[in-house]
């Protein structure tokens, strides 16, 4: 097992004639991941990679049972691709696509909360479950391996490449990943770390989970809170990036759009001291996130 | 997000009919002065930077006469607040002020939507007001789906007391802010105070307006406004930030390539992507280096913008050494990182047997870029060593070609 994507899901690409979709769809395809259909506008019948491609969803729809699409469109067809997205009943929505406006992306949240349906991103690298030889989006390029091997650790990352390198870590330390997620890099997101440790607590796949974490937002507030509500109880080992913050005047950017502090709050220090009152393996270097695992995995 | 100056911000107001002082730009005393006789005392004199605090730090005042109006700018545009120099005034009626409420949209994180908060105690921090009058601070959250009924607008200053004639106007100002929000692809738009006058009209006193970058693509009046990459620093951009940020906009929607400048230190930062560059600066001041920058390149960017980001990086007087050092890259081509870092060796006449380098790029085509990497005399690791252990190498190498490394320096 895994959570989000495995050898079920059925995934549609919304804009797979792009340059970079389509690059990514034969990627995916030479994982393993079921790319059944892609929707571009105006491009209906033609072929990406062999996958059909069909003028809207509902088309693809007639054909094909989805579940799962991954929008890889421009930032201002973005609202528009999910809002067909939800109306056509697909489940799992992945937003790859990064610097969408802010008031576009509160609409699709709050679609997402209308349609009961989940969002991943936007600003995300994908989701990949190993073991079932599924991912979705660029992640692990075209040498997977490399960093995603079958195993027990769920890996969630506020960054898009540190869902790799973290999940080489694992590999590194002797371990594999269950499933690892790249949940995107701004502020406004539909999946935070929070709402993927109840997926995680029942993966019986899943032993520990890794958190790879930033300066800003409430998220690891959260994700401490649920620790101490009994809502997870594997172990988690948790390093916030970013601490140089700090000591730089607030309500600068550094790294990420979510990575922004504000009046003080979002410090990386203060985030670490409270997941670690929860009852988190913090690590206060990243490389310690090795002996860590070995310690808690035995 | 991005600033906008006051006499824009009330410019736009205008625009929506929400009433504002009568008021002009100065950037002279004596231009003040003549300003300030047209509007008739007396008046306001506030200094233009796009950041807040201005009244705490000096660079508001009020003058009732000429000789206090030349006193005042004088004195306010010689000023620096929060780094930034005030070289312009604007010079605003001053209202005879009855009563202050507090009015503003933006979005709240928690819920996911537009938050609109209002209080009929106007002209203090918000924060300050929400800590010791809650109960005079109404929050409400907007379905952006939906939008703001005209009921709620009545609903709102209602709730907080407003009656009558003011009731109307303050309802009818509420619902055209929203537009202002929506249309203008705010982030936050604050009319702090909202006065009523002795004559019970509502005016907007001042007000704060940002902008969301990702947005100015379809805001192309207000992107002449604002200075983009304005939220990637504390201060004015420095000329590098600025050629930087030129540059990358050459090819927008491929990779990013962000450079933000410090005060002194010697190791030239190119990283990325986001987390990683987070990651890697922690590492290096941590093991005792100084970097002289931040930068985060990422997204598989053209060589043209890795050779203009390293020349940019390796320019800055001071800048001893390179750390360039990335995740195991997901799409991100080290072959092209490494043509357009060599090229700016090249480039820049430095020699790397002469020069501290150490790089950590593993990832698509890292085969291709260890080869361009080694060809050109540059110590080339990927994914033999870890994010820290490479920036643990850089401060050993720097302390090698500089023995006296550690008794610190200014440059």
């Amino acid at each position: 097992m895994a959570i989000l994507v495995g050898k079920e899901s059925t995934v549609v690409i919304q804009g797979i004639t792009g340059r970079e979709a389509s690059m990514v769809t034969k990627l995916m395809l030479d994982y393993g991941t079921p790319v059944v259909a892609g929707v571009t506008p105006g491009r209906g019948g033609q072929k990406v990679e062999g996958v059909p491609v069909y003028d809207t969803l509902k088309a693809a729809c007639h054909v094909h049972e989805l579940d799962t699409s991954i929008i890889y469109v421009p930032p201002a067809a973005v609202l528009g691709a999910v809002w067909e997205a939800v109306a056509n009943n697909i489940q799992l929505i992945l937003i790859v696509t990064e610097n969408i406006p802010q008031l576009d992306v509160i609409k699709i949240l709050q679609l997402a909360k209308n349609y009961g349906v989940r969002i991943v991103g936007p600003n995300s690298v994908g989701i990949i479950s190993p073991a079932e030889r599924c991912k979705i989006g660029a992640i692990g390029g075209d040498k997977t391996e490399r960093c995603f091997v079958p195993g027990c650790i769920g890996v969630i990352s506020r960054s898009g490449g540190m869902t790799a390198e973290s999940s080489w870590m694992v590999k590194r330390a002797g371990y594999g990943v269950s499933t690892s997620i790249s949940i995107g890099g701004d502020a406004l997101i539909g999946t935070p770390p929070q709402a993927l440790l109840p997926l995680f607590e029942a993966d019986d796949e899943t032993e520990a989970v890794l958190l790879f974490s930033e300066p800003g937002t409430t998220f690891e507030e959260e994700v401490a809170d649920s620790l101490e509500e009994g809502k997870f109880t594997k172990p988690l080992i948790a390093y916030v990036a970013g601490r140089f913050t700090e000591d730089m005047p607030a309500g600068t950017v550094f790294g990420h759009a979510a990575a922004i502090i504000e009046q003080k709050r979002g410090y990386p220090s203060a985030k670490m001291e409270r997941l670690a009152k929860a009852g988190a393996y913090v690590a206060t270097q990243f490389d310690d996130i090795i002996e860590l695992l070995q310690r808690v995995l035995g | 997000m991005a600033r906008l100056l006051e006499h824009h911000s009330k410019q736009l107001l205008r625009k929506l009919k929400i009433p504002v002082p009568l008021g002009e730009i100065a950037s002279t005393p004596a231009q003040a002065a003549e300003i300030a006789q047209q509007i008739g005392f007396p008046v306001a004199v506030k200094g233009l930077i796009p950041v807040g605090k201005r009244g705490k730090a000096g660079a508001i005042g009020f003058a009732a006469t000429k000789e206090e109006v030349l006193q005042q700018a004088e004195q306010i545009l010689g000023m620096t607040v929060s780094f930034y120099p005030i070289e312009a005034l604007l010079i605003e009626q001053k209202l005879a002020i009855k009563q202050e409420l507090y009015l503003s949209i933006t979005i709240d994180k928690a819920s996911q939507s537009p938050v609109i908060i209002a209080s009929t105690l106007g002209g203090i921090d918000i924060e300050e007001l929400s800590r010791e009058h809650p109960e005079k601070v109404s929050k409400t959250s907007i379905d952006p789906l939906i939008g703001l009924p005209e009921y709620k607008t009545v609903e709102i200053w209602s709730d907080l007391g407003l009656t009558g004639k003011l009731l109307r106007q303050a309802s009818t100002i509420l619902m055209r802010l929203y537009q202002m929000f929506v249309n203008f692809d705010a982030v936050i738009v604050e009319i702090n105070p909202l006065t009523i006058t002795e004559e019970d009209a509502l005016i907007a006193a001042a007000c704060v307006l940002s902008i969301d970058e990702n947005a100015l693509y379809r805001q192309p009046e207000i992107a002449k406004m604002v200075q983009p990459g304005s939220d990637r620093a504390w201060r004015p951009l420095t000329e590098l930030e600025r050629k930087l940020i030129a540059a990358g906009e050459d090819e927008a929607y491929r990779g990013t390539a962000r450079y933000t400048e410090f005060n002194g230190g010697d190791i030239g930062f190119m990283c990325g992507g986001g987390g990683a560059s987070l990651l890697l600066m922690d590492a290096l001041r941590r093991f005792g280096g100084r970097p002289a920058n931040y930068s985060e390149i990422g997204g598989n960017p053209p060589e043209s913008k890795v050779y203009q980001l390293c020349c940019g990086v390796l320019s800055k007087a001071g800048v001893k050494g390179l750390f360039l050092a990335h995740n195991i890259t997901n799409n991100t081509q080290i072959d092209v990182m490494a043509k357009g870092v060599v090229r700016a060796f090249k480039d820049m006449g430095i020699d790397p047997a002469q020069f501290p380098v150490v790089v950590r790029e593993a990832g698509t085509h890292d085969e291709e870029g260890k080869q361009i990497f080694q060809a050109a005399g540059i110590e080339y690791h990927g994914d033999d060593i870890t994010l820290e252990e490479a920036a643990r190498l850089m401060v050993k190498k720097m302390r090698q070609f500089y023995p006296d490394y550690d008794r610190g320096s200014d440059k």
